[in-house]
């Protein structure tokens, strides 16, 4: 690493602050769902119920009782019987956020400007949400770690972004290793009405992630994974003789590390790395990899949208 | 293989310290990581080369035990001899005579290079091994008595100096013999000189030489003196010698001083291998009361030996005299005293006379008078006679002498014509039978008798003329100024006076006990007796309240003649010859390979280290 160390847990959460232009630009943006949603609302997002938007749908025979105004008259005059129209029944979508606050989210290389991934993570999740808002989704947050933290209460409008913001600026401390199927299975138990689930997280979870993901699929819910990793964990320099200190835990490991110690972590990091972004496309869920030496404005305007979850 | 520092591998004793440090865990630098999980995978995979990564930590100490040994060794000092029952004993003789200060092309003076091949020789010396250090200059000197100790050796060879005489070195290598002959073992004599010579065949112990130099070219003063003038005793006569030994013709000049004052310059030309002699007179005078007749011949061209470039010799500045003439009154006496310049006199009445008078003057000049308890055993001061002297004897008087014998080579009648001189009457004299000490001599006489004498005894003389002077027609001579003068100069000479060449260095010179002597400026006393000066100067030789000097120059033509150095030589110096004392690995003790591996392999082991390849 040549002089460059590291430093955990002892980072003050950097302010959440959006400008007027980018709240603008994300307000022409949509989030994809590849599934539709029994919402609860009336809004934009088409659903699978016949209700009383614009949207045609289908056609029915004529009942008595149904509304006049639904008789296509056209059909009549050309079949001689009556038919009546179907539309379909536009409503909000669930957007769930599922936020990891482990200690390992928190740790920042020293020597560097770059955010935790805890503030990149943050960042994302506030942009993402104000996007929900916007296009009047209902949008909740949770925090997870060791199980699953508290959530924000379900926010529809952009009215309720400051509320949002507010959540996001109050990480809690949860102690422990990250355990994402505990967290995932609370999650699932609490949560009635399915939607889109973004899981933001480095997913540093020593039993795996593949178990808690399906679990979410298992749910019926539309998963979105956006993996936050800082180069430094990728790419690590440091060499000597070493005491590694594990950020969430107390835990210490003596490594003497060289260019052929290095090189072996990167090919199981780059391993892990691939690992997870090939599990997410196999089992049809959308991957991003959200380095934190990218502005988190790039990652909103860019990186999501092509990564297919905006549009 | 022996050890000449067997104390050394008592070192071994902190091997242990070695593997304990092994044992020891490394201070580690904290580091703090978002996870270990990668780590410990990374880490699992380590642990199967367990077994590698053991090897490697042996490997480390391995070579540092090894790095250890190889140190251990060369501190030790191991080397190979064939001779180890026994011993061996060298005598390093260094050339320490004038010509060994000539200054080679590489600007190393001859004696310097003899030091270093010297330091080669005593870096080799150990409990069985045993060096002594000879010098040879004027005669051989132990430098160094027989020694193991290595830094005994080279603090003594650094303060060694050559010196400013001459010599041989047989006298050198006999004592060198000498000192080997009852020791055991291995013996040699190893010989750092300009000049090696044949060796003796049939010699017992092996002598080695080795030339430290190459032929130079050299100009030299090789003879400088002074004398004073038979004809005008006032005025120095100089000779000079300069000798060109040179393949090529040389024009140089000389530069004559007397008391740093620039008084004349010579002008040689000289073909090779010519000298040429030049004989300047000078009249030196007192200019100042301090002078003291230094002078110094010096060489305007510089040259490979800068010691017989420059040369010395004293000369006799002029003394004034101090007369006193008792006289009733004598015309012609006071007329020529007070033409001297150099007498100052003074005359008193034959009554006022008291004999402690005649030791606060020069000369007395008794006119006429004989002091009435006068007596050869209580004479004191110099003195002379006119007319009527204690030598006087009974008889009646010679009239009308003629001079039929004059003595021109004593010193009181140098140029001194007494032709056609006519005496009226003349006292007449007898060399006395009782007069315990005296030397008399008649160097003027009339038909045998005696119409002068003179006497000395030690530092004191005496002059009778048998004549009063205006009983003859003398003064109306130039003889009679000539006479007068000559016999107070005579009279008035110091008895060591005279004798101004320049000593030789490393001559013996005999000295009074009491006296010592100094070299000049430097105040350098010398007591020893006899005095061998060995560098060339003005030494101060005190005697009492009396004060004389001697100068000393180098005055060697086989010193100066630098041409045939290494005409005989062996071999070069640095490379040191095979001995049976020695093991001859390329010219470098076995203790440097050592050394140097010790060195290559701490290298390694700091490159395996910075490459991870050892812990």
């Amino acid at each position: 690493m040549d002089g460059q160390g590291y430093r955990a847990l002892d980072t003050a959460p950097a302010p959440l602050l959006f400008d007027s232009k980018f709240l603008a630009k994300l307000e022409q943006l949509h989030i994809l769902s590849r599934r539709a949603f029994r919402g609860a609302n009336r809004a934009d997002r088409p659903t699978r119920q016949i209700g009383t938007s614009l949207e045609f749908a289908d056609y029915r025979n004529y009942a008595p009782g149904d509304d006049l105004r639904t008789i296509d008259w056209n059909v009549y005059g050309r079949l001689d019987r009556l038919f009546v129209k179907l539309f379909e029944q536009e409503q909000d979508l669930h957007v769930y956020f599922l936020l990891d606050a482990s200690a390992s989210m928190r740790w920042k290389p020293v020597g560097t400007s770059r955010p935790s991934k805890l503030d990149q993570m943050r960042h994302i999740a506030a942009s993402l949400a104000y996007i929900a808002l916007a296009n009047l989704d209902r949008a909740k947050l949770l925090w997870f770690g060791s199980a699953l933290g508290s959530g924000s209460p379900m926010a529809r409008g952009k009215a309720h972004f400051h509320e949002i913001l507010g959540f996001l600026r109050q990480p809690p401390e949860l102690s422990g290793t990250t355990d994402l199927r505990q967290s995932m299975r609370a999650f699932t138990q609490q949560t009635k009405r399915r939607g889109l689930v973004f899981v933001l997280s480095d997913f540093f979870d020593p039993i795996g992630y593949e178990e808690p993901l399906a679990l979410l699929q298992y749910e019926q819910c539309d998963v979105q994974v956006v993996q936050i990793l800082d180069p430094l964990e990728l790419n690590p320099a440091a060499t000597g003789d070493l005491r590694l200190l594990e950020s969430e835990s107390d835990i210490a490991l003596e490594v003497t590390a060289d260019a052929g110690l290095l090189a072996r972590y990167q090919e199981e990091m780059q391993r892990f790395t691939s690992g997870l972004s090939e599990h997410c496309r196999r089992r049809g869920m959308s991957y991003i990899h959200a380095s934190t030496e990218v502005p988190f404005e790039d990652v909103a305007l860019r990186v999501l949208r092509n990564g297919l979850i905006l549009k | 293989m022996t050890f000449l520092n067997f104390w050394a591998l008592s070192f071994a004793a902190l091997a242990p310290v070695i593997v304990l440090l092994y044992l020891l865990k490394i201070r580690r630098k904290p580091h703090a990581v978002s996870t270990l999980m990668f780590w410990e995978r990374v880490l699992q995979e380590n642990r199967r080369r367990a077994l590698f990564q053991r090897l490697r930590n042996l490997l480390s100490l391995l070579l540092h035990l090894l790095i250890f040994a190889l140190i251990l060794l060369a501190l030790a000092r191991p080397t190979f001899d064939r001779i180890i029952r026994e011993g061996s004993s060298v005598v390093v003789i260094l050339d320490a005579r004038a010509r060994m200060q000539a200054i080679e092309p590489n600007g190393e003076s001859r004696f310097a290079a003899a030091i270093r091949a010297a330091q080669e020789y005593t870096g080799q010396a150990g409990e069985l091994r045993q060096i002594a250090i000879l010098t040879a200059d004027a005669e051989p000197r132990i430098a160094v008595p027989f020694s193991g100790d290595e830094k005994l050796l080279r603090e003594r060879l650094s303060q060694l100096r050559a010196t400013d005489a001459g010599g041989s070195l047989e006298p050198a290598i006999a004592l060198a013999t000498n000192l080997l002959a009852s020791r055991a073992g291995d013996r040699r004599i190893v010989v750092l000189t300009d000049r090696p010579q044949p060796v003796t065949p049939g010699s017992i112990i092996p002598v080695e030489h080795i030339s430290v130099a190459s032929p130079l070219p050299n100009v030299a003063i090789t003879r400088f003196a002074a004398r004073p003038m038979l004809a005008s005793p006032e005025t120095t006569e100089l000779m000079l010698e300069v000798a060109n030994f040179g393949p090529a013709p040389i024009d140089t000049e000389v530069e004559i001083a007397l008391d740093g004052r620039r008084i004349d310059v010579r002008p040689f030309r000289l073909a090779p291998g010519q000298r040429s002699v030049q004989i300047t007179p000078i009249l030196p005078t007192a200019r100042e009361a301090a002078q003291r007749g230094w002078i110094t011949a010096r060489l305007g061209t510089p040259d490979a030996l800068t010691v017989d470039d420059t040369a010395y010799a004293t000369v006799a500045l002029p003394q004034k005299l101090s007369v006193l003439l008792i006289s009733e009154g004598s015309w012609f006496l006071e007329k020529v005293l007070s033409s001297y310049s150099r007498v100052t006199y003074e005359l008193l009445a034959p009554t006022a006379f008291r004999v402690e008078l005649a030791a606060q003057f020069d000369v007395v000049i008794f006119d006429q008078f004989v002091p009435a308890d006068w007596s050869w055993e209580s004479m004191s001061g110099n003195a002379l006679f006119v007319g009527k002297s204690p030598l006087t004897r009974e008889g009646p008087p010679l009239l009308q002498p003629l001079v039929t014998a004059s003595d021109r080579e004593h010193a009181v009648l140098r140029n001194v014509n007494f032709d056609n001189v006519s005496i009226a009457t003349a006292a007449p004299m007898e060399i006395p039978k009782e007069a315990p000490g005296w030397r008399f001599e008649q160097p003027l006489e009339s038909s045998g008798a005696p119409l002068m004498i003179t006497g000395v005894r030690a530092a004191q003389r005496v002059a009778a003329l048998a004549f009063d002077v205006e009983q003859s027609d003398l003064p109306l001579r130039v003889a009679f100024p000539l006479l007068v003068s000559n016999t107070l100069q005579w009279l008035g000479q110091s008895p060591e006076g005279g004798d101004f060449s320049s000593v030789p260095a490393g001559a013996l010179i005999p000295l009074a006990p009491g006296d010592t002597a100094a070299l000049e400026p430097s105040q350098e006393r010398l007591s020893v007796n006899p005095l061998q000066p060995l560098r060339n100067g003005f030494y101060s030789l005190r005697s009492g309240e009396k004060e004389s000097w001697l100068p000393v120059s180098t005055f060697d033509a086989a010193e100066s003649d630098l041409t045939t150095a290494a005409s005989l030589s062996s071999r070069p110096v640095t490379t040191l010859p095979p001995a049976p004392w020695v093991l001859p690995v390329s010219g470098l003790p076995f203790w440097h390979y050592l050394a140097l591996a010790a060195l290559a392999l701490f290298t390694w082991e700091w490159w395996l280290f910075h490459r991870r390849q050892t812990e």
